[in-house]
This record gives structure tokens, sequence and C-alpha cells, in this order.
């Protein structure tokens, strides 16, 4: 048995299988390990078949856990997986994740996010609830320790600074696995560069996978997080508060995250955080983070890809001249 | 003479011991009551304020408190935490019949203990708060009444013990 093998299926006895029922648990148990080593996400969907999604491509199972090909013999997920899922994410607690439950996503334990699709209940233009919730999307979330080895160069100074980075990836290509081993390494430092004070802002609890406020990953010896707190919030906390060096936060977009931004890179603090998108050039035309761009507030840009698979660097641009300073092409 | 004497005071020893359980049992209920309300009171605020998980605020809710209804949050707390396949209100049901006659609470009172099961958690911070306080308010009317029958029957649970215990004794001398 494989190191990967293993961390994926203690992974999988931690965090995933407590909050499934127990007949999916018995299913996914008995799927190779060696597939299972693979595995990124699994899909609930009611009356569709139960799905594990291994990096670009997904599988199905039948009843007994193998796995086929053929839909017709698949294990059909009903309403009582999902109902029993989502009783057991919650802890019989749904009222403690309102606020997520708006924003479509729960955070388990070890970081693992959880998307649903459902009905949703709105109220005076805004998302109240999510009601009759049909679809899960369990993410497995994985640390990987010195996946950011070859951005550090570029991203620290000779003077031990740091620029301010954005990464811009589609979903699913390894941003927060990235920006948590970037934290981890300049927090905790090198032979090359001391290590610096680092904040995080975690808003949906997937950088530091914090459990009762205490980060469950390892983010370096210098790191402050602020769990759960909006982006925007919480970054101008941390300046006054704990006077960082960087802040990291994941998934910009709204107005107020990019004011944050701004206020921060004005008060003299690195930021490094990231931003859903495929390419630079589709993300100037964005509102609010176009004008980060435009402005040249970042210095460097890292885009991934999951192509050949999911962590995958496809460039990394030096804002300043444009100019490309990394090529997975040219390596 | 002897045998009669003790016979005699055995049986007066056991009614009015009976007398003061039933007494006992009367006191009992509206103090049972009275702690319940005051642990959802907690939960109410657990649940809307901190937003605490609900096996997190079942076990916090009773502090301060002691007794049987301590001891009925906690097991609750205990099983949501560690059965969470079960919902509430099947944990509710279990811990309540296995404190039959530990917790002294009428059948409209575990009624209503039960419908709290069955809402627990389901629905949002405003909801829960909504329908806690609207149990406690039923709580408290069936507390006002259980007093009232503490004050009336106290006493005549003791007097009848020990009135019933001296007239079975003269009967059999």
């Amino acid at each position: 048995m494989t190191v990967t093998n293993i961390l994926s299926e203690s992974i999988l006895e931690k965090y995933i299988y407590p909050v499934l029922p127990v007949r999916l648990v018995t299913m996914i148990r008995a799927v190779p390990a060696a597939i299972l080593a693979n595995l990124t996400e699994i899909r609930l969907r009611i009356n569709r078949p139960l799905l594990l999604v291994l990096g670009n491509t997904d599988i199905i199972v039948n009843p007994m856990g193998r796995v086929i090909t053929k839909y017709d013999e698949a294990y059909l997920c009903n309403q009582d997986d999902v109902h029993k899922t989502l009783q057991l994410i919650s802890k019989n607690s749904l009222y403690a994740f309102e606020q997520e439950l708006k924003m479509g996503f729960l955070t388990i334990d070890g970081g693992h996010r959880i998307g649903l699709a459902g009905q949703a209940i709105v109220e005076a233009g805004d998302v109240k609830a999510l009601k009759n919730i049909s679809s899960l999307n369990i993410r497995l979330a994985r640390e990987v320790i010195g996946c950011a080895d070859k951005i550090m160069p570029y991203i620290m100074t000779l003077e031990g600074h740091v620029l301010n980075t954005l990464i811009i990836s589609p979903p699913r290509c390894g941003k927060t696995t990235i920006l948590r081993d970037m934290i981890r390494q300049i927090s905790t430092g090198s032979r090359l560069y001391k290590g610096l004070q680092v904040g995080v802002v975690d808003e949906r609890s997937e950088i530091a996978a914090c459990k009762n406020g205490i980060s469950t990953v390892d983010l370096g010896v210098r790191t402050d997080v602020l769990d759960s707190c909006p982006k925007a919030i919480g970054m101008l906390m941390l300046i006054r508060s704990m006077s960082p060096a960087v802040v990291a936060t994941d998934e910009l977009g709204r107005a107020e995250d990019i004011y944050a931004v701004r206020e921060a890179l004005n008060a003299g603090v690195s930021v490094l955080t990231t931003v859903h998108g495929n390419e630079i050039n589709e993300l100037l035309h964005r509102p609010y983070v176009g004008e980060l761009l435009e402005h040249k507030y970042f210095q460097r840009y890292i885009v991934l890809s999951d192509v050949p698979r999911v962590g995958t660097v496809e460039k990394i641009i030096d804002s300043k001249n444009n100019e490309i300073l990394w090529d997975k092409t040219s390596k | 003479m002897w045998l009669k004497l003790i016979g005699s005071i055995l049986v007066f020893l056991v009614s009015s011991y009976i007398g003061f359980q039933m007494a006992s049992r009367c006191q009992a209920r509206p103090r049972h009551l009275r702690q319940i309300i005051s642990c959802l009171g907690s939960l109410r605020s657990y649940i809307i304020y901190a937003y605490l998980p609900l096996h997190e605020a079942v076990s916090r809710c009773t502090n301060g408190i002691d007794g049987p209804v301590t001891v009925f949050f906690q097991n609750v707390a205990t099983m949501l935490e560690k059965e969470a396949l079960l919902t509430p209100e099947e944990i509710i049901k279990r811990v309540l019949s296995e404190m039959q006659g530990i917790l002294m609470l009428k059948s409209p009172e575990i009624e209503v203990l039960h419908v709290l099961g069955g809402n627990l958690g389901v629905m949002n911070s405003k909801e829960q708060e909504k329908y806690i306080s609207l149990v406690i308010e039923q709580l408290e009317r069936f507390e006002n009444e259980a007093t009232r029958l503490r004050d009336l029957n106290t006493k005549m649970y003791r007097y009848l013990g020990i009135c019933g215990g001296m007239a079975i004794v003269i009967i059999l001398i």
C-alpha cells in the first residue's frame, strides 16, 4: 500500500465516513484502495447514481460497491441518504450552519467542504435559506506539504518580503492546497529567508480547517487564523490587531473584499489570495477583481490548472512587466 | 404483647413513610419542571447567541442545576454526540423512558418534551427561539398547576400517611 493510499484512507476514515450513512460507507469501502487514493469528490444526488470523482474523471458503483460502467446497475442515492448525511454533518444542528447554508456549503472537520443544492428561499432579493436539499458534493481537502516549493522563489524578494500574489484557477485545481503550503512556508521560513507573521482570514474554514478555533493543519509557527470571519472585515481586523507582515485569504469576489485588499496593500501588508478564473485576460473584464488587476495591485499571478493533474502550475507571471517567469510548457 | 407493639410500630412507620414519599413526589414535580424550564432558557440562549451545536448547547444548559434534570439533559447531550444518526426526538423519547420514575413528569409534560425533540435543530435559530419559547410557556403552565397541587396535597399526603397508619394500628389492636 502506497503513502497516498494510506493518506486517502485516513482522510476517509477520520473525516468522511463519520458524515455518511452506513450503507454508503460500506459501498465506498468496497472500492479498491488504489482507486480511492485519487478520490477528490463524492457526489450524492437524489435518484441519481453515487458518483466518485477522481480528478478529471468519475466512477459509479453498484450496491455492492463494485465499480461499474452501466448506469442502470448503479446504486441510486435516495432522499434518506441525503437527509442522513445532512443530519450527520450538522449533528442535528442545522441552525448553527445558517450562514453557511445561505452560501450553499458547509465545512466539516479537516477542512472538507460540502456543497449543497436544493430549493432556495429568497427574501427581499437575498437567499434566506436552502430547503429540499437534493444534491451534496463532498470535496476532499488534502494537505500537500511542499506543493508550493517551486512557487516560493518567485514570490519572495531577496530582502525576505513577500510579493502580493494572486492565485488564479478554475474550481478543483488546488488553489487552497497551494495557498496553504505557501502560508506554511512563509510562516516557518527557510535557510534563504526568515519566517514572517502571517494572518489568515479563513471565511470558509478551508485553509486552516479549524476545530474550535484551532487549526488542524500545519500553517507554520507564525500564523494567526481568524476562522469563519468574512474576508473584508477579517483582513482589517487582523491588520489592526495582529500586525501581520502577510495576510492570506481565499476566493476574492465581492466589492468589500476588493476594498479590504486595497486597504491591506495600502497599509504595507503583503496579500496572498486566490480567485476563480482561467486566464488573467478573463479576469480583467470581471467587476471588482478587474480593478485590482488593472491597477496592478498584485505583483505575481500564479495560474493553476488540473492538466495533467490537480495543482499543476501553468504560469507564474510578473504583473509589472507582463513577463511570464515560469511556464509549464517551457520548463 | 411485645409482638403486637412492634408490629403496630412497623405498620405506623411504613404508612407514614408512604405518606411522606407521596408528598415528596408531589414536591419534586414542580421542582423538576422549574429546572427543565430554566435549562430550556439556557438552551435557547446557547442556540441563538452562541450558535453552539445542539449536543454542546444541551450539555451546557444544565449549569448550576443538579439532580435528575441534569442527568436527563446530560444523557440527551451524550446521545446526540455519539449517536448522530438518531434524531433529537428519538433520543429524548429514549432517555425519558429510561428515566421513568426518576423524573417526576406526567404524560402531558412528557408529550411536550417529545414534540420539542421533533423540532430541535431542524430550523433556523429564529424559529428555534420561537419554538423553545412556546415550549417554555407550556411548561410554565404545567408548573403553575403542579405548584398548586403541591400546596394542596403535600400536607394531605403526610397526614394521610400518619393518620392512616394510626387507624390501621387501632383497628388491629
